[in-house]
């Protein structure tokens, strides 16, 4: 059976579940890398200059780890995802740059997908895709079709049910096949039965490949959970939430990830949560400009909000003394607005 | 109504002449200087490309000498730039500044959309005035790129170190001071000639270097701390395939028609990058792999964090067409001497690199 590899990094924890239809429909197996690890991480950031973001350092790191597991590597490049709300140019290039920085990979399969082009180009993209394993267009329209229904399904499952996209993930498909089996199931969430009511509520805000990548996020989920605290993410709101929220904030989205940063920040800041944390990586682009209007929102409404930057060599204590203070200052400011009350 | 822009080289100079005749109260602020960089680095957020933070101090010096109309570039798909004008406007809000930011296209339908602008701030001035204010803007870009030119030629081969770029400077007032045709071509045919009959060195044939890279440092020589005159005076013919007019000749009225200057570039590139990743990137990888024969080596511009840019540069380094490439990342960081040092031994390694190879096409003879 043809191979396909899926790194575990940047799209992934949005699109993997239809990927893995869409693939698995055509008679290919789908084998993920496993979790990043610094090795992982220091050989995807050898192959690049010094200023590439630290996902796509981390992505690399995963296409290494997978250059010798499979036949073939699956790197779409995305230039929108909504019609006229175009991506970052990192991920444009991303089977570019990756087939010049590691000439020893896989063929890379890559699939342009422009959502501001017709329905047509897509269609036909995507039939140009599906020829690598089958001729028959109804087998790829097939295909097509039980992939887009297991991502409706994925996102109605996170919003509906407020779990995280590892969490979903798990849920649908259970742990996906990983190579080589290292720490088989480690990531796999177990959930204690009975815990004491969370503390606080906090939503993180930022891509989901910063989020979910222990490694790179510096499991900044655990650690909120650990000391006591609710955690949200942008993927828990549905579209409409994301878009209304966008549009209160900036108007029309601008970059693809627009909605789960700004929008998903507004959403939050304006009610049902104690804490915002942006969190996002050293040297990101779009990220320098909408990390700023949400610091400007939450300043306006005086909303706890704190920006977090990673970069490779963010230390865990450093990750934790900010989050030990950033909770600090909530609870001193729920103190302080309960202090007039005793009072009087 | 008091309008300004921001810099972009020369830019103001067309411009004002386009407004002038339509009456329009257009302010040019300071050219950019240190405290422009000062003030953009100060308000703007961190991790920010150069050109966002120098326009945004141009924005701030336009706003102190009362402009309250500012024109940004804007559009979609256009990588952050078409995201400046929303931050900028909130930073001179929160600055206390009361002004209005409008947008120009510069993705979609840019033709249309700036006439349509001018239009509107001239209060509805006819369009035949319009149209020949228009045109008299276009024939002053085309002199000043032209006259840059003959600069670029002569600076390597000058007798006297700093000739030519005297000339430039008196050429460039002379240009922006000429109020109709007949003056204009007076001035560039004047600044032509006397560039070319400077003296010369005896029979040098200088190094050729391509500068290459995103489009507003590659144009704004403030932000690329004057690169093309350090390369003159080490004696290096610099070339480059950007220039202000050329974007407006194509983009303004020959994509339109399907005619894309690009396209060489791209074809070039595509072995390596297949798709435009926006900014200038997919144009960059293009300019290597075309210049590899005939250049003695490419400097690359790109500015700190720029992301097409740092697209090109992973797969510049990979491309089996090779010729020397010597990446300067422009922001508020880079000095004077740090840059120097690091030409001069890139010239050096032209100089030898060509050295060896003349005598390896002479041993073959
Ligand atoms: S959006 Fe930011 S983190 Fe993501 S690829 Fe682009 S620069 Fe890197
Ligand atoms: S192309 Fe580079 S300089 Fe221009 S907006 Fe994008 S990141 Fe900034």
């Amino acid at each position: 059976m043809v191979k396909i590899g899926i790194p575990r990094a940047l799209l992934y924890y949005q699109y993997y579940p239809m990927w893995k239809s869409f693939f698995e429909n055509l008679g290919a197996e789908v084998v993920v890398s496993p979790p990043t690890t610094q090795a992982a991480l220091a050989s995807g950031s050898s192959r690049v200059v010094a200023d590439t973001c630290l996902p796509v350092k981390a992505f690399l790191g995963h296409v290494l780890a997978l250059a010798d597991e499979c036949d073939y590597i699956f790197i779409p490049a995305i230039r929108s995802m909504k019609p006229k709300i175009y991506t970052c140019s990192k991920f444009l290039g991303l089977p570019d740059m990756t087939r010049a920085v590691i000439p020893g990979c896989p063929p890379i399969l890559d699939i342009d997908i422009d959502m501001s082009k017709s329905k047509r180009k897509l269609y036909q993209a995507i039939y140009r895709l599906g020829r690598h394993f089958t001729w028959g267009p109804f087998k790829v329209r097939r295909a097509a079709v039980a992939a887009w229904q297991a991502y409706l399904d994925y996102r109605r499952m996170m919003s509906s049910q407020r779990l995280t996209s590892v969490e979903a993930i798990d849920r649908l498909s259970g742990p996906p096949a990983i190579v080589p089996v290292r720490r088989a199931g480690s990531h796999a969430v177990e959930r204690q039965p009975e815990q004491p009511p969370p503390r606080m509520t906090i939503a993180v805000i930022g891509h989901p490949y910063i989020f979910y990548d222990e490694l790179i996020s510096h499991r900044i989920k655990q650690r909120l959970e650990q000391a006591g605290c609710r955690v949200l993410t942008p993927q828990m709101l549905t579209g409409d939430e994301l878009e209304a929220a966008t549009a209160r904030l900036v108007g029309r989205a601008y970059w693809t990830y627009e909605e789960e940063v700004v929008g998903a920040g507004e959403h939050y800041l304006t009610g049902g949560v104690d804490g915002v944390i942006g969190l996002m990586t050293f040297g990101c682009g779009p990220d320098s400009l909408m990390m700023d209007v949400l610091k400007r929102r939450a300043a306006a409404a005086a909303a706890p909000f704190m920006s977090l930057t990673v970069e490779e060599h963010t230390s865990d204590a450093g990750i934790i003394t900010r989050l030990e203070a950033f909770i600090d200052m909530i609870m001193i400011r729920r103190r302080a607005r309960r202090a007039p009350q005793t009072c009087a | 109504m008091r309008i300004a822009m921001p810099h972009m080289g020369n830019l103001y100079i067309p411009f004002k002449a386009l407004f002038q005749r339509l009456d329009i109260d257009f302010v040019v602020p300071p050219l950019n200087n240190q405290r422009t960089l000062s003030l953009g680095v100060r308000y703007s957020p961190e991790g920010m490309c150069i050109p966002f933070k120098l326009t945004l101090g141009n924005l701030i010096e336009a706003a102190e000498l009362g402009a309250d109309t500012l024109i940004m570039p804007g559009g979609s798909g256009i990588c952050r730039l078409g995201y400046y004008a929303r931050i900028q406007e909130q930073i001179l809000h929160d600055l206390g500044y009361n002004v209005e930011m409008v947008q120009v296209g510069v993705s979609q339908r840019k033709l249309v959309g700036i006439l349509a602008l001018v239009k509107r701030l001239s209060n509805n001035a006819p369009w035949l005035k319009i149209i020949s204010a228009f045109r008299f803007g276009l024939s002053k870009l085309n002199a000043l790129d032209r006259v840059e030119q003959a600069v670029q030629k002569m600076r390597p081969v000058e007798q006297t170190g700093g000739a030519a770029n005297q000339l430039y400077g008196q050429a460039v007032a002379a240009i922006d001071q000429a109020d109709d045709d007949a003056a204009l071509r007076k001035a560039e045919a004047e600044y032509i000639g006397r560039l070319h009959r400077l003296d010369k060195k005896a029979s040098v044939r200088p190094l050729v270097v391509g500068v290459i890279g995103e489009f507003y440092v590659v144009l704004e020589p403030f932000s690329n701390l004057d690169v093309e005159v350090e390369l003159g005076k080490l004696g290096v013919e610099v070339r480059r395939t950007t220039f202000i007019s050329g974007w407006t000749r194509f983009s303004l009225f020959l994509n339109p028609l399907g005619v894309n200057e690009k396209d060489r570039l791209h074809k070039a590139a595509r072995p390596y990058l297949k798709r435009d990743v926006g900014g200038e990137g997919w144009e960059s990888v293009g300019e290597k792999v075309l210049h590899a024969g005939h250049y003695d080596g490419l400097i690359h511009l790109a500015p700190f964090t720029c992301m097409p840019e740092i697209v090109a540069q992973n797969i510049m380094s990979r491309t089996r067409e090779d010729i020397p490439v010597l990446t300067i990342l422009c922001d508020e960081q880079i000095t004077k001497t740090g840059m120097l040092t690091r030409l001069e031994a890139f010239v050096d390694l032209l100089g030898r690199r060509r050295r060896a190879k003349q005598l390896v096409g002479a041993g073959c003879e």
